[in-house]
């Protein structure tokens, strides 16, 4: 006789409440893990907007000569070339974002972190920067040097 | 026939005599004028003498004695000339009396002497003993007549004489205040009060009018008749009187326009010293206040922004060619009310359509009408920014920076309502722009604001759906497990 | 994914030798009887004390100690930093939580006199973790340098320098000078994030190990062999665990967003402390204590009285195990069970009227 005894159909059921559970125990993990791993991204910091800025008094300011201003919250360089032209960049070394300098032995800008050079245009002549500095608008308003963004 | 004419004479001289003989009695004043004596003479025409009271009835003695030294004896009450205060003191003994005064059958005020007293004039002169001035001073000695009676020094057409006799005199008003001008009747005399007092107008303002004529205060004190505060009334007094001021054919309104005004109620009700009364725009003593050309162009001296813009638009020379008033056109000159954005536009009751229509003026007309339509999103876009805001608030979530953000907003409306006077519609959407932007952030903060609010409340909601959910299958499971 | 656990496990094995661990601990058996729901309270602990050192090393990213940083990087962390409200509401509330799960785990053990022999170190180690416990509490709640906690911090360090002999140089320790400020914050900070944590954990350490070496204190009354019911740790207790566990994180979810924790006012050492400043809850008993004990009594001052008798009772009932030898030889001890209820009653209604007052 084929009297089999009764086996209830286990296995069907059992992976039917396990593949819940597991389902539900991905789901928790998910919703454990996706407030904790969006507090570890930064906020955005409100960056306020800064489109110009006053750079000190043209008679302050020597001819052959660079310095480095505070442009909201990045460093800005400025030079006064021999002949007396103001010119302005973006002091970020475009090699490791050091803060470049003027040198005037060398008569251009220079990066102290690993000899980077650039020309007073801004290009990057010597050294491992890749790209030109960014240049910015510099307009002289009687006695103030203003220093904005290039349009 | 000798006699019978000399008596014939005599009965003529007694009749035709003055009235003074009449009076046999009052033997000062026969002898006094015998003796050709200038007070004498003075106080024949002196209401006192007509009313009764005679030489001693101030000096004292015995007026029916006709010896001199019976008559002037200390002894018979005899005072002899009166110095410093006594002056004014023996004139209050009877008119500082209700009593003694109504028994002449006057009814002058009694309050003189008391006024004077606390009247700034009642400071002590050089000499330290006395007050500056005493009744005579303004009144004379004797020959003090009623002030109707266009010979008295204090009626109407004379005042300005008797005050500026010290007043003008700037050696002598030096000693006693040098920080007085000097000048008042030279200003007076440029002002339309000056004028016609000039040319006989008793009915016109003179000194006595503001300033009053016994208690007169320093302007700085609160009881003056011409304290900042009080002197929209002094003025009123006369230019709000309709009969009084009907042969002038002038409003009459100012007074009541001035206090419904916003420049009245600040004065007159929030007691702001510093906001304008008639004197501000109208002069003191002269008729503009010092260094302005006219009356229209007074508002600068305050408002000073407003008329610089004014005077750099294209409205300046507009309104000069038409010789319109500029800031009485607009803002009307008594009863300024508070500035809204109601004035801009091109609906009826905004000034711009008094000259521009949209067939008259018509580049003014369009720009109006876009103006006031910037005013207008900016003052919606405002509201809205607040109530979201407040939303938030109430929410629980934390909105403070947005909440601070909402002056900017306010600050360019306001300073949209001082732009407006360039009548640059450029100048004036870059302010109105400025506002609109941060507006706008508002929103957008506080929008994210309540969108986090619901956002954590539904995230709530499914992470306590996941936990149940999988507390209850684990649960299940254990109990599968233990059954088996 | 059998196999590869199995590869992962022999990889293990055949360089640490864990077979044998792993058998020992398949072994292990919790009592099952009318008590056991008690035996919840200590595991219920354990995830809140990894809770709190999950959120604490979140909020140690955002965190800047210092007077001038502190109150405005925790407002940042609750307005600006995503979740950051949760991370931060979580951490306070599991604070609380904690100490109450950790009052009522040492109250039941002790009820059921699970300290005697050989469990005394097991005791010893839970009651020096609740006193760092208090630690956590006290330090962790100045660092948001906001008012409560300014004053909160003031009057605490105030009572210890009132110990005789120690008194002083203790408080001068703990505020890093004579007076609440900056200094105190720093140390704070260090003894919250840094000391308390170390020595909590080799507590912890020698705790765990303990239970899991000599298994789950039965009660003293289990009469008949046959009634003794059990259920293995692995997988049964565990998954239990786990299920108390997965509603404890739900209800903490549910307090962190409908009551989330206040920051108040920044801290001002000039300001005058607000009217009713009282301290947390779990030291609100004592205080409450000491508002009632007299000036002076006798010749001693009240509050050295006070604060003596309460460090009296706590060594007593930390050394209970060697002096409750009736327990020990498995009889009844019904002294022991009056004077745990006294303290348990004396706490809830000194705490009660601390609150109400």
């Amino acid at each position: 006789m084929n009297h089999k005894p009764e086996v209830p159909d286990q296995p069907s059921k059992r992976d039917f409440l396990q593949v819940v559970l597991a389902g539900g125990v991905v789901a928790f993990l998910g919703a454990v893990l996706y407030p904790i791993l969006s507090y570890l991204i930064p906020p955005k910091q409100a960056e306020v907007e800064v489109s110009s800025v006053k750079a000190g008094k043209l008679n302050e300011m020597e001819k052959d000569s660079g310095k480095i201003i505070k442009f909201g919250t990045k460093p800005v360089i400025l030079i006064r070339t021999a002949d007396g032209e103001l010119r302005a960049f973006s002091a970020t070394c475009t090699h490791l974002d050091c803060t470049v300098q003027y040198r005037k032995d060398y008569g251009t800008i220079w990066c102290a972190c690993h000899n980077g050079k650039y020309d007073l245009h801004g290009g990057n002549i010597s050294g491992p920067p890749p790209r030109p500095l960014d240049e910015l608008r510099v307009v002289v308003q009687g006695d103030d040097i203003l220093i904005s963004k290039k349009t | 026939m000798k006699y019978y004419t000399l008596f014939i004479a005599a009965a003529m001289i007694l009749a035709l005599a003055p009235k003074e003989s009449l009076f046999a009695n009052d033997h000062c004043i026969e002898c006094h004028q015998t003796a050709g004596d200038k007070p004498s003479e003075l106080f024949k025409h002196d209401i006192h003498f007509q009313k009764g009271v005679g030489c001693s009835g101030c000096h004292g003695g015995n007026a029916n004695a006709e010896d001199m030294e019976q008559a002037m004896d200390k002894k018979a009450g005899f005072r002899g000339v009166p110095k410093g205060d006594d002056i004014s003191k023996t004139c209050a003994s009877c008119h500082s009396s209700p009593e003694k005064m109504k028994s002449f059958g006057s009814s002058l005020p009694t309050n003189q002497w008391e006024f004077l007293q606390s009247s700034v004039h009642a400071k002590l002169s050089l000499k330290g003993k006395e007050h500056i001035v005493q009744c005579i001073t303004c009144h004379n000695a004797h020959g003090i007549v009623p002030v109707k009676n266009s010979s008295s020094p204090v009626y109407p057409l004379n005042v300005v004489k008797t005050c500026t006799r010290c007043h003008a005199d700037a050696a002598f008003m030096r000693s006693y205040n040098p920080s007085l001008p000097v000048d008042q009747l030279d200003k007076y005399r440029t002002s339309v009060h000056g004028l016609r007092n000039a040319k006989g107008d008793p009915k016109t303002a003179e000194c006595a009018s503001c300033h009053g004529s016994h208690n007169i205060r320093s302007a700085k004190d609160v009881k003056s008749k011409v304290y900042a505060s009080t002197v929209p009334e002094t003025c009123a007094a006369c230019h709000s009187n309709v009969d009084y001021m009907k042969p002038y054919k002038i409003p009459t309104d100012q007074y009541e326009k001035y206090t419904k005004s916003i420049h009245g109620v600040a004065l007159l009700q929030k007691h702001d010293q510093g906001a304008p009364a008639c004197n501000s725009c109208h002069g003191n003593h002269g008729a503009m206040p010092p260094g302005v050309e006219s009356v229209s162009k007074v508002c600068g001296t305050c408002h000073a922004l407003n008329a610089d813009l004014f005077s750099k638009s294209p409205h300046k020379k507009a309104f000069d060619e038409r010789e319109l008033p500029e800031c009485e056109f607009c803002h009307a000159n008594h009863e300024i009310l508070p500035a809204n954005d109601t004035l801009l536009g091109i609906s009826p009751d905004a000034v711009c359509s008094r000259c521009h229509t949209d067939h008259e003026n018509v580049k003014g007309y369009r720009s109006a009408g876009r103006m006031r339509q910037m005013l207008d999103s900016l003052e919606a876009s405002e509201r809205f920014a607040i109530h979201l805001v407040e939303n938030a608030e109430q929410k629980g979530m934390e909105i403070s920076e947005a909440k601070f953000k909402l002056r900017e907003v306010r600050q360019a409306r306001l300073q949209a309502r001082t732009v407006i006077h360039a009548f640059n519609e450029e100048q004036f959407q870059t302010t109105i722009h400025q506002g609109s932007i941060v507006s706008l952030a508002i929103v957008q903060e506080a929008k994210n604001a309540v969108d986090e609010y619901y956002f954590r409340r539904i995230g709530l909601f499914i992470a306590t759906l996941i936990i149940t959910l999988v507390a209850l299958l684990l649960y299940l499971y254990v109990r599968r497990m233990e059954k088996k | 994914m059998k196999p590869l656990l199995k590869r992962i496990y022999n990889w293990i094995d055949e360089r640490v030798e864990i077979d044998g661990l792993v058998e020992y601990m398949g072994k292990k058996y919790v009592p099952v009887h009318r008590h056991s729901v008690w035996y919840y309270f200590g595991g219920v602990s354990l995830f809140l004390f990894i809770i709190q050192v999950v959120t604490g090393i979140l909020l140690l990213l955002y965190y800047k100690s210092g007077e001038e940083l502190a109150f405005e990087s925790i407002n940042f962390i609750m307005s600006k930093v995503q979740f950051g409200w949760l991370i931060r509401s979580v951490h306070s509330w599991t604070a609380n939580l904690f100490i109450l799960s950790a009052m009522i785990h040492m109250f039941s053990v002790y009820f059921e006199k699970a300290y005697r022999k050989p469990r005394e170190i097991t005791w010893v180690t839970g009651m020096l973790m609740f006193f760092l416990l208090l630690g956590f509490g006290f330090s962790g709640y100045l660092l948001p340098w906001n008012e409560l906690a300014f004053f909160a911090t003031k009057v605490g360090t105030d009572i210890a320098g009132v110990v005789p002999v120690v008194g002083k140089p203790l408080m001068i320790f703990l505020r890093g000078g004579t007076e609440v400020n900056g200094a105190t914050l720093s140390r704070f900070f260090g003894f919250h994030v840094a000391v308390l944590p170390g020595l909590f954990t080799v507590f912890l350490g020698i705790h765990l190990l303990l239970v899991q070496r000599q298994g789950m204190s039965e009660p003293l009354h289990i009469k008949d062999e046959s009634e003794r019911k059990s259920m293995p740790f692995f997988p049964n207790f565990i998954l239990r665990d786990l299920t108390l566990w997965l509603l404890v994180l739900n209800l903490l979810a549910i307090l962190a967003v409908f009551f989330p924790w206040e920051l108040g006012k920044k801290a001002d050492p000039f300001a005058a402390a607000p009217a009713g400043i009282k301290p947390e809850w779990y030291f609100l008993y004592m205080f409450q204590t000491l508002k009632y004990i007299p000036g002076t009594l006798w010749f001693f001052d009240g509050e050295v009285l006070g604060i003596l008798l309460f460090g009296i009772a706590g060594v007593l009932w930390t050394v209970v195990p060697f002096w409750d030898h009736k327990s020990s030889r498995g009889e009844q001890n019904r002294f022991v069970n009056y004077l745990g209820l006294f303290a348990v009653m004396y706490i809830i209604l000194f705490t009660l009227i601390g609150w109400l007052a």
